[in-house]
């Protein structure tokens, strides 16, 4: 079975000539079992994805654009159709192409069943594709799309956000709130510690750049905010918005510090009296 | 042990690399330099090249066709015009590529193909190659300056990967590095077709590994707007107009004579 | 019978298709829209076989939806046109061709023009000042000749394109009683009552 793919390839060697390799049965299921794309993930910006009461946030770093290229050509966030935003983590070619097939699936929906995708059916599609993918990984000399997704939006005729997360495996999942790319550990973690259910527009927002400012050390000019309110409703937060939101969180930050501060100066000084207190009581007694 | 993931398009390394991938830009980084510049009113690629030889024979270049020596830079439609650095039959039929996905947009629509969207074509396809088995990445980097109504004049750069990005200036190649760090300094927003092409040749000539700079070492090409039909009109230069254009700017080779004569 | 007319005016494109939706001599329903919008700055009035049209109207709409969604900006009404001319002309081509007329009335935004193009079932298209399908065609062209202007203003237009109603429903035996007109320009598409 495994005969069809033993042929020799033209591949480029490290200096960037050409030569050709023979790849044996053995050498290639080696190969394929240490497919470390996690790590290919790691490497690129963090995105994040927090579900609120009615509405549904994307946030995403951003690399600072080089001075002379085009900031118009480096898309994070895209829709894939009016009800329908997605933001991935990877291989930028990978996802271009993943983005178009789920792209013609929902004008492709729409042709047939008369009705707009659900978020959870493009989710599933998409994961299928990668799924696909992962399969022939084993026997069809394919690769795996080295990309994460987290794809946000609203049913037709629904008013509850949605938001979902698909992995190169093919895994989806639903989240509350969810975060993919260069440390995403982190930000899940604080995301587990700080969501709450039922969060207003405002909260949403709020939770979204904070926890991005977990992994964002460059503050506003780096960060990038999709809101979606409601069906094709969205609306891309512009650099002062953001900035007035990361002002605020440092204040807060800055207030729980300074809360923090007088309190440890007040049990400080508590301590301070209890104890000369104690001293005083100390000498004293000997004068009585 | 490192080998054990380079050699198969399709396999990512330890690191999250694809290392065919960066192989085939290690390729692109010994080719000639191809530099391209976005103005107001135009587009400007300039292009080193690298077969050269007393007995070859460029006579038909000089006369039909439109221009250059067919090496480095081509028409891709007739709006976009297109530079290639890295190997040379890889380039070919990527060209070939792409004056086909310009010529059916044109049959489907009735109008010329976005840039971008002409770009996303080879791009499309050049991920393709990085991801199923059997064949190895295209080793060709490409600078696609072209102009539509939507977006005006534009300049891509696309490489083996499949990524693709806007520039408004930038090299490839040979030296690309230090080509890019002297566009940086010298770059405006809203420089002319006219200081660009002077900007593009020094460049060149400073990035160049030869000391002397000539058509048979060069090819360079402008896309502007024709001022009376307001259309795309794209100029390969043939080699003895770029031989006019570098005495214009003063970076022409010197006779020894004359040289000589001055001292 | 099946009437539609389109008038390109000054910065605008008017599109009227009658609202009869019929099955041999029987009206089965008279609120039937038979104008599809594709885009922001495009619509489309379609006539024709019945199952047809309605097909080959949502075919066209999801592909141009479909281009707008993947390059961030929409066809233009030239380009548009020219693609859906093909798709038909593609259809005639086929086993079961499409059985369809199409009135195409867009806004150029980079142009900043009004554009109108007339394609019939065999794939015939061309970019007119104003144009018209079905019966209702006899009567009016000939008035449109008359009285088009197109540097007319969107109310003058309006009365032209009643003139072109009025006449159709005096002298067209079977003349259909409702109309739905659908108005493009640089704002986008609206519908308006006459």
């Amino acid at each position: 079975m495994s005969r069809s793919y033993d042929r020799a390839l033209t591949v480029f060697s490290p200096d960037g000539h050409l030569f050709q390799v023979t790849l044996t049965a053995t050498n290639r299921n080696q190969l394929i079992r240490v497919i470390y794309r996690w790590n290919t993930l790691a490497k690129r910006s963090a995105r994040v994805g927090v579900r609120g009461k009615d509405v549904v946030v994307l946030g995403v770093e951003k690399k600072s654009v080089l001075q002379l290229q085009d900031p118009r050509t480096v898309r994070k966030v895209v829709m894939l159709d009016d009800h329908v935003c997605l933001a991935f983590a990877g291989l930028t070619a990978d996802g271009r192409v993943l983005i178009d097939k789920a792209r013609i699936e929902c004008q492709s929906h729409r042709l047939t069943v008369e009705d707009p995708v659900t978020v959870e059916y493009i989710t599933k599609h998409i994961a299928g594709i990668k799924q696909i993918h992962e399969k022939y990984t084993q026997s069809g000399g394919v690769r795996p799309f080295g990309i994460s997704t987290l794809i946000v939006g609203f049913d037709p005729d629904d008013t509850r956000p949605r938001l979902y997360q698909t992995e190169p495996s093919g895994i989806y999942s639903a989240w509350k709130a969810n975060a993919i790319g260069r440390s995403s550990k982190t930000v899940r973690e604080f995301l587990e510690k700080n969501h709450k259910d039922d969060l207003s527009r405002e909260e949403t927002i709020k939770l979204t750049v904070k926890s991005l400012l977990e992994v964002v050390q460059t503050g506003a000019k780096n960060i990038e905010i999709s809101v979606m309110e409601s069906y094709g409703k969205v609306t891309n937060l512009d650099l002062p918005e953001i900035e007035a939101i990361v002002a605020g969180i440092e204040r807060e930050k800055e207030a729980e510090a300074e809360r923090k501060r007088s309190r440890l100066a007040a049990t400080a000084a508590g301590q301070a009296a209890m104890s000369s207190r104690a001293d005083e009581g100390a000498s004293g007694t000997p004068g009585q | 042990m490192a080998r054990r993931y380079d050699s198969r398009t399709t396999i990512f390394s330890p690191e999250g690399k694809l290392y065919q991938v960066e192989y085939a830009m290690e390729a692109i980084s010994h080719a000639g330099t191809v530099l391209g510049l976005l103005a107001k009113d135009g587009v400007v690629l300039a292009a080193e090249k690298k077969v050269t030889g007393k007995l070859l024979d460029l006579s038909a270049t000089k006369e039909g066709g439109y221009g250059g020596s067919g090496e480095k830079v081509f028409l891709l439609s007739s709006n976009v015009i297109t530079g290639l650095a890295g190997w040379t039959a890889d380039a070919n039929s990527l060209v070939n590529f792409a004056r086909n996905a310009a010529q059916q947009h044109l049959l489907a629509y009735d109008e010329d193909i976005p840039v971008e969207l002409l770009a996303q074509r080879l791009c499309d396809m050049k991920q393709g190659y990085t991801q199923f088995g059997g064949l190895r990445p295209f080793g060709v980097s490409l600078l696609y300056a072209g102009y539509d109504p939507q977006y005006q004049f534009q300049l891509y750069r696309s490489d083996p990967s499949g990524n693709y990005s806007g520039w408004k200036a930038t090299c490839i190649g040979a030296n690309n590095g230090t080509a890019q760090s002297l566009l940086k300094q010298e770059y405006k927003d809203d420089i002319e077709v006219k200081d660009a092409i002077g900007l593009a040749l020094r460049t060149m000539s400073k990035t160049m590994d030869s000391t002397t700079l000539g058509s048979e070492k060069l090819e360079f090409a402008v896309l502007t707007l024709d001022p009376v039909t307001k259309k795309p009109k794209a100029k390969i230069y043939r080699p003895a107009e770029i031989d006019a254009l570098l005495e214009k700017e003063g970076l022409a080779k010197k006779d020894e004579d004359t040289e000589m004569k001055a001292a | 019978m099946e009437t539609s007319f389109a008038i390109t005016g000054k910065g605008y494109v008017i599109v009227a298709a009658d609202t009869t939706a019929a099955r041999s001599i029987v009206k089965m329903k008279t609120d039937e829209d038979k104008i599809k919008t594709l885009s922001e700055h495009l619509v489309m009035a379609y006539s024709g076989e019945p199952g047809d049209t309605l097909q080959f109207a949502e075919y066209v709409s999801r592909n141009i939806r479909l281009y707008a969604i993947r390059n961030l900006y929409a066809l233009r009404p030239a380009a548009a046109a020219a693609w859906i001319r093909r798709a038909l002309a593609t259809s005639l081509r086929s086993r079961k061709p499409y059985s369809v007329n199409l009135l195409l009335g867009g806004y150029d935004e980079t142009e900043h023009a009004p554009k109108l193009y007339w394609v019939d079932y065999l794939g015939t298209m061309d970019e007119v000042p104003f144009a018209a399908h079905g019966y209702g065609s006899y009567f009016a062209l000939s008035l449109l000749d008359r009285y088009h202007d197109p540097s007319a203003s969107l109310e003058e237009g309006l009365a032209t394109l009643k003139r072109c109603i009025d006449e159709v429903s005096k002298r067209l035996v079977v003349s259909p009683g409702t109309y739905k007109v659908k108005i493009v320009d640089k704002d986008g598409v609206r519908e308006v009552e006459l």
